[in-house]
């Protein structure tokens, strides 16, 4: 297990997976990506992220899908899965292709 | 410590393009580039000896939207999901409509105005075929494809388009029935 003191080092690659944002999600939270630490089982992430972006879940997460590791996960039917150190997730929102 | 805001995912990094995707066994091309797209590439990707009809769709940058001026517009896209979703819509395609051929082509980065954005080549045995699987691949990439259009204006401000807003003829979709 990661110690306290690396468990305080968001940047490092321990103990954190990554976040992608796209479009709107992107100019609310004004990054494309970040670290967040993990193990983060996936029923926090819109409560970690409000409180990180106060707001986004209303205005942004409402409309919007989010993949773990390249999959799409349903935030309330996977509520139970656990987003793992190193793991990859996106926020999705609708899309504008053509 | 090294900044991580500024650093560009590899999504994000133009020179981790083109991601190109190719499946010999159903003949399908997908193509997520920076650079302007050749029709004639997707045409020559999709003809067969076999195929008696070759459709090419070419989606080009509007210069307005909603009468107001649009002064640059850009797109961005998630590779990992965009990839799934594309071979997923050409293989449908392919065996709903006994395709010869495939091929989608998105332009990412800025497009600038009155250049295609989007290529749709399409062949089959005979010319059905090939216009209907063409208009519903557009119209599966318009609904499912995860990539992303912003617009800048001319009279300032930039907005990120949703296409569900939209139908195929530009008009408003009324979200609710009531």
């Amino acid at each position: 297990m990661a110690s306290v003191s690396e468990k305080r080092l968001e940047s490092s690659s321990t103990g954190a997976f990554t976040i992608h944002y796209f479009a709107t999600a992107s100019q609310y939270t004004s990054k494309n990506t970040e670290r967040l630490p993990a193990p983060l089982p996936l029923s926090e992430l819109y409560p970690l992220l409000e409180e990180r972006y106060p707001g986004i879940r209303e205005k942004v997460l409402g409309s919007c899908g989010v993949s773990l590791e390249s999959e799409y996960v349903d935030i309330q039917e996977d509520a139970h899965k656990v987003i793992q150190v190193g793991d990859e997730v996106a926020i999705i929102p609708p899309v504008s292709s053509g | 410590m090294t900044t991580e805001a500024s650093s560009i995912p590899a999504h994000l990094d133009p020179s981790t393009y083109p991601r190109i995707h190719h499946d010999a066994t159903h003949n399908i091309h997908l193509t997520l580039t920076y650079s302007p797209l050749d029709a004639n590439t997707y045409l020559a990707q999709t003809s067969s000896p076999t195929a008696g009809a070759n459709t090419l769709f070419l989606g080009t940058t509007r210069d307005t939207f909603e009468g107001r001026s649009v002064s640059q517009l850009s797109y961005t896209t998630y590779p990992p999901l965009v990839l799934k979703t594309l071979t997923a819509i050409a293989e449908d395609a392919v065996k709903k409509h006994q395709l010869k051929g495939v091929s989608i082509a998105h332009r990412l980065g800025v497009v600038p105005i009155g250049e295609a954005s989007i290529a749709i080549a399409v062949s089959s045995g005979h010319r059905a075929a090939s216009w209907r699987a063409g208009e519903e691949i557009l119209e599966a990439c318009k609904e499912r494809a995860e990539i992303w259009k912003r617009e800048e204006f001319v009279d300032g401000g930039m907005e990120w388009r949703a296409n569900a807003d939209r139908d195929a003829e530009g008009n408003l979709v009324k979200k609710d029935g009531s």
